[in-house]
């Protein structure tokens, strides 16, 4: 079952997210008005994306000078001669038509710059994620699957308005702190200078505001990164703790009483 | 005679009402109108103040049920009806995308006001393009201990189900007695 919606509501950072998270595999096709895109996913990394309704397939790295049309030919008929299993980019590897780094290094900088970047920028289009489908075998897939972590960060620096912000920030009055566990999840993430600030700025007990002041940047920055760091699943913004009055308030209740009730419903 | 109360809460059209009417043992007091505003171009009828359930649970105890009002305009009923209650069920209407920050922003009230124990519940399964329950969880980053439950409002034993996990939960933080 495919899962359907539109990034103005469900953002594609959130979806990014979610895509890492659920170790999902599967592609995304993103529509607006007459612009389209595709983007797949391997066990929650990109793997390959591309702009435009046509799809780009094998000919892109002919059109980004990478190989010949010669090349991508013996590239095919390599291919065909190893049954299904094999990829178009592990035909040009292996038939050492372009190194492995090579091949990553181009198709990862156009997936990134001219594809994936751009798509942040979009304020809607809807999205339907099918679940395992896969690139046809012509696609030329990136050798190492791209963590999205450093996709998201990205994305948020394209931010340029409060809008999307305040959803996750309603205030700077609030604490920014690690999750628990980020683990592997920091090492995706290629910070910026500023970001850096921020990030060592962090401590579980400072607002946004007191970050801000410390690090001399402006409330719009230090949140906009915040919130990157946030999508990406590393830290959490909480309120600030408020005079305890939560636990004196509710009484517990008692175990008796609520095996009661248990037993009520349980018989309906 | 002791009342004990739960509350359903969830965005416009998640399904309260429905849920509601599916386990109550009286005619479920409702307040129906039609749709004013923005709902209208959701649904027809939409729940005005509260809807209201009740189940006895035995000669000298009964549970009641309130489900919130899902426009925006009656948050106000929120604190009033969160008043001492034992939990709350969160519904989203899991069909709709659209409704997910929405719902954050109302586990973020009921949560932050007192640290209630709750489930969310992730409702409409039935409906083809319902987002599965852990892809919920992560649309909504609830942390590992909060249950995500598959649900279907008009289904008697997913409701009951629904009921229980809860109250699992609530009888893990109860005190002796
Ligand atoms: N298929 C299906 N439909 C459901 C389910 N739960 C609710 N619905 C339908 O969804 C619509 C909205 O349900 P309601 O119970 O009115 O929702 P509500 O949360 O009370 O809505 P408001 O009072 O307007 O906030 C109704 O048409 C219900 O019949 C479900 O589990 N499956
Ligand atoms: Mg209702």
């Amino acid at each position: 079952m495919a899962l359907v919606g539109n990034i103005q509501d469900f953002g594609l950072s959130d979806f990014l997210y979610l895509v890492d998270r659920g170790y999902k595999t599967g592609c995304l096709h993103l529509k607006r008005g007459n612009d389209a895109a595709v983007l797949f996913f391997e066990k929650g990394k990109l793997v390959f994306a591309s702009q435009g309704t046509g799809g780009q397939k094998g000919d892109l790295l002919v059109q980004l000078g990478k190989i010949t049309p010669q090349q991508l030919e013996q590239a095919r008929q390599l291919q065909s001669h190893n049954g299904n299993g094999m990829s178009l980019s592990q035909a040009l590897v292996s038939g050492n038509i372009i190194s492995q780094e090579e091949l990553q290094q181009s198709l990862q900088t156009h997936i990134e710059e001219a594809v994936v970047y751009g798509l942040f920028g979009w304020p809607d289009g809807e999205f339907r994620f099918e679940h395992g489908q896969k690139p046809e075998a012509d696609t030329p897939v990136m050798p190492v699957p791209v963590p999205v972590e450093h996709l998201i960060m990205e994305g948020v620096r394209r931010i340029d308005e409060w809008g999307r912000i305040k959803d996750r920030i309603p205030s700077t009055d609030m604490i920014v702190r690690f999750v628990d566990q980020p683990g592997e999840k920091a090492k995706g993430v290629k910070l910026a200078p500023e970001e850096w600030r921020v990030f060592a700025r962090i401590n579980g007990k400072d607002t946004l505001a007191m970050i801000a002041q410390k690090t001399n940047l402006s409330d719009f920055d230090v949140c906009r990164v915040v919130y990157g760091f946030a999508t990406a699943g590393l830290v959490e913004v909480v309120k600030k703790p408020t005079a305890p009055r939560g636990a004196a308030d509710v009484p517990r209740v008692k175990r008796s009483l609520v095996s009661r009730i248990i037993s009520r419903i349980e018989k309906m | 005679m002791q009342t004990v109360k739960m509350v359903i809460s969830g965005a416009v059209n998640s399904g309260k009402t429905e849920f509601i009417k599916t386990i109550s043992e009286i005619e479920v007091v409702s307040t129906e109108r039609r749709a004013s505003d923005d709902t209208k171009l959701i649904k027809k009828e939409t729940t005005v103040a509260m809807d209201f359930g009740r189940i006895a649970i035995s000669k000298d105890l009964v549970l009641h049920l309130f489900g919130t009002p899902g426009q925006k305009r009656f948050d106000f009923m929120w604190e009033i009806l969160s008043e001492g209650m034992l939990g709350l069920v969160i519904l989203v209407d899991s069909t709709r995308p659209e409704t997910f920050r929405e719902t954050n922003r109302i586990i973020d009230f009921f949560i932050s006001y007192r640290d209630t124990p709750y489930v969310v519940a992730a409702n409409k399964q039935d409906r083809p393009n319902a987002w599965s329950p852990d892809e919920l969880r992560l649309a909504l980053r609830q942390p590992p201990h909060v249950k995500v439950i598959p649900c279907v409002a008009i289904d008697r034993e997913s409701v009951k189900n629904t009921l229980l996990e809860l109250l699992y939960v609530i009888l893990d933080r109860s005190a002796e007695g």
